[in-house]
């Protein structure tokens, strides 16, 4: 025996605790997939939102002080309107709930892309070079397994969801100077958690279950894509079609209108008279359109195809953007506001609803990630 | 460097008391009682004689019928995680981690076992040295040769210096140079570095260069299990000889003695009769003329005690 063998050596360190240990694959993973520069592009892509909401926040913040840092953009800034500027303070909880819907819907397409990026590799890879043994021979559980995979996507979605949204709050909480605005505003900060948590649980599974599905990752890629894209242009073509069937009705209403004929060699009086029915007939069959429009909003079922439609309607509902919407309503004119409302709102669906096909499409992951991932109980 | 002594392991390394595993109709241990000294341990049986999942069992990778049983002194039905972390395995089929550099892949093994990532990735280097990647070790491991790949496998399996190493076919696909590496590296391990060894392998001369015990299975049930120099048992009437002469004339001669020969390679093989001795053979040379340039009593080859373990009906032990 040699002297000195230098072949092999013992080793003596210690073992960590079984708890954390899901997080070696997240860490692994997230090394793995900062590599590819497409992945580190998109991330600092995704922080452009992150920053014009940290800019708006402090612009914001300023505006509550009536600082004079604002006085060569208050002219830009009165397009949010003349009360909004005179009294910012009492709009505050609307205006950043707003601010962090726009923002968080935005975010939502660059996660879908990051996802597209990072979530097809996750599984399909693993099955491709027969990793799974590798795994489970180790002192690792199939739930640490998943729990570790998934967190690579929460991680992601955290980087450009909720650290951007929390560091945007205390950046427009610091320029601010006012601690009411924590009581005002910290349910978005919550909120915004909440979002980007829900995000990535549903998300984060269902790409999952579809890496799971094949050793292509590339097939996954399309899948993902298939359930991002032809969901939306779905829900977008049913809803089309439910539009066109009422903008029928609201059309054929003004051609009944229209088919009554000027009578020839009548008075003024009267062709005013007949001038005056047309315009009602116009405007009551525009207000039944819009009537329409608003009653099919809230009962309408076909965005419920669309992922990303139904991750907002239950983003929306943890902001609580609806009622900030319906307390700014109330400085438009009143014959718009229905218009507007729709038009900011977007569809009025019961949010359970979405809730509902999240819920289902995380139970559908569960399944399939539970049978495609087995554990080494079987034979070859 | 040798294991200080207080690390010395327990006499027994694993044991099964009627362990009983079905798949279905399909039962892939039956009934499996033993008990496995330390050391290195070859496990021989067909395909589908319960091997692979013997091993899954050990691990607790999966959960048996019925039956207890205990590796390193822990219940394997309760302690899985704490087996896992003492035991190394490199499982038969290849499997990779993907989109890893050999050192990443090794160092990754090693914090999934619970080391923290500087000491894995030292250790990673370490290993991937001691079994002879070194230089390969910054090259992505899909491009690794069949036997580069065996290697990475073992070097995986000890990263974190279990007390205890499961090699499941090691040297399957490989090409003779690469399995005599990977059998002069799991002989290091077992008989210079105190690490105990099962060694599974339908390759009898890789258990045999290797082990210095066996178990034989077949239908999930023990066949037979000792230490290989006891199995490789000697004849008392069947003798190893080489002549001089092409030997015709002898046979002939040991024929009409009531002796029955055969030609085995090289060797003529020659069973005497009951109550005879190997005198019976120098007194026929000598009475022939024929110089005897060898001659010993038959040991059974692995192979032998292998085949004549799966005809039994019963397993046994020696």
């Amino acid at each position: 025996m040699p002297i000195f063998d230098q072949g092999y050596q013992h080793w003596n360190g210690q073992l960590a605790n079984q708890t954390w240990r899901w997080l070696v694959i997240t860490r692994q993973g997230l090394r793995a997939g900062m590599k590819n520069i497409i992945v580190r592009i998109v991330l600092l892509l995704a922080w452009i939102p992150a920053i014009a909401l940290a800019a708006f926040l402090c612009i914001w913040g300023l505006l509550e002080r009536q600082s004079d840092l604002l006085s060569g953009i208050m002219p830009i800034l009165r397009l949010l309107g003349s009360s909004i500027v005179a009294d910012p303070k009492h709009y505050r909880l609307e205006v950043w709930t707003i601010s962090f819907h726009f923002f968080l819907s935005v975010e939502v397409y660059f996660s879908m892309i990051l996802i597209l990026l990072m979530g097809p590799n996750l599984i399909s890879q693993d099955l491709r070079f027969n990793a799974l043994p590798l795994y489970l021979s180790r002192p690792l559980r199939r739930i640490d397994y998943f729990v570790g995979k998934l967190a690579i996507i929460a991680a992601l979605l955290g980087m450009v969801m909720v650290l951007p949204a929390i560091i945007a709050y205390l950046l427009g909480l610091l320029l601010s100077l006012d601690i009411t605005i924590l009581r005002d505003t910290f349910r978005l900060v919550v909120a915004s958690i909440a979002y980007g948590s829900v995000f990535a649980m549903s998300g984060g599974l269902l790409v999952l279950a579809l890496s799971s599905l094949s050793r292509n990752s590339r097939y996954v890629a399309l899948f993902w894509l298939g359930v991002w894209f032809l969901g939306g242009v779905l829900g977008q073509a049913l809803d089309a079609n439910a539009r066109d069937q009422r903008r029928h009705i609201y059309f054929a209403n003004i051609d009944r209108a229209s088919m009554r004929r000027v009578p020839a060699a009548r008075s003024r009086g009267e062709r005013n008279r007949f001038e005056r029915e047309m315009s009602d007939a116009y405007r009551r069959a525009d207000e039944e359109f819009q009537a329409a429009e608003v009653r099919a909003s809230a009962t309408n079922w076909r965005p419920l195809v669309s992922y990303t439609a139904n991750i907002t309607r239950v983003g929306e509902q943890m902001l609580g953007t609806n009622n900030s919407w319906d307390a700014l309503s109330k400085l438009w004119p009143a014959g718009q506001r229905q218009t507007l409302l729709l038009f900011w709102k977007g569809q009025q669906y019961p949010w359970y609803w979405s809730a509902g096909v999240l819920l289902g499409l995380f139970g559908l992951s569960t399944w399939i990630l539970n049978v495609k991932v087995k554990s080494l109980d079987r034979l070859k | 460097m040798e294991r200080p002594a207080q690390q010395q392991p327990a006499t027994t390394l694993f044991r099964f008391e009627g362990v009983t595993k079905t798949y279905g109709s399909i039962t892939a241990l039956d009934d499996l009682t033993l008990n496995v000294p330390v050391g290195a341990i070859g496990l021989l049986g067909p395909n589908g004689s319960g091997k692979t999942t013997m091993i899954r069992s050990l691990l607790g990778l999966i959960p048996v019928d019925r039956g207890s049983g205990e590796i390193l002194g822990m219940d394997f039905r309760t302690r899985q995680l704490e087996i896992r972390r003492a035991v190394g395995f490199a499982p038969e089929d290849e499997c990779l981690f993907p989109r890893t550099v050999g050192v990443e892949f090794v160092a990754y093994a090693g914090e999934l076992v619970g080391m923290g990532y500087r000491d894995a990735m030292q250790r990673a280097h370490e290993v991937l040295d001691y079994v002879g990647l070194g230089e390969a070790r910054y090259r992505k491991v899909e491009s690794y040769s069949t036997g580069m790949k065996q290697r990475l496998k073992l070097a995986s399996a000890i990263v974190h210096d279990p007390k205890m190493l499961i090699l499941d076919e090691p040297t399957n696909g490989m090409d003779p140079a690469g399995r005599d590496e990977i059998i002069e590296l799991s002989a290091d391990l077992s008989r210079n570095k105190g690490m105990s060894l099962l060694f599974s392998s339908h390759l009898l001369p890789d258990v045999e260069a290797v082990c210095d015990y066996v178990i034989v299975m077949g239908s999930g049930k023990l066949l037979q299990q000792g230490p290989i120099q006891q199995l490789k048992q000697l004849h008392q009437l069947s003798f190893e000889m080489r002549l001089k002469s092409d030997g015709a004339n002898f046979t002939r001669r040991l024929a009409a003695l009531g002796c029955v020969t055969r030609i085995q390679d090289d060797l003529l093989i020659v069973q005497v009769p009951a109550g005879a001795s190997q005198n019976l053979l120098w007194e026929a040379a000598a009475a022939g003329n024929e110089q005897i340039r060898y001659l010993r009593p038959q040991r059974s080859t692995l192979e032998e005690v292998f085949l004549d373990a799966l005809k039994q009906p019963n397993g046994r032990a020696v």
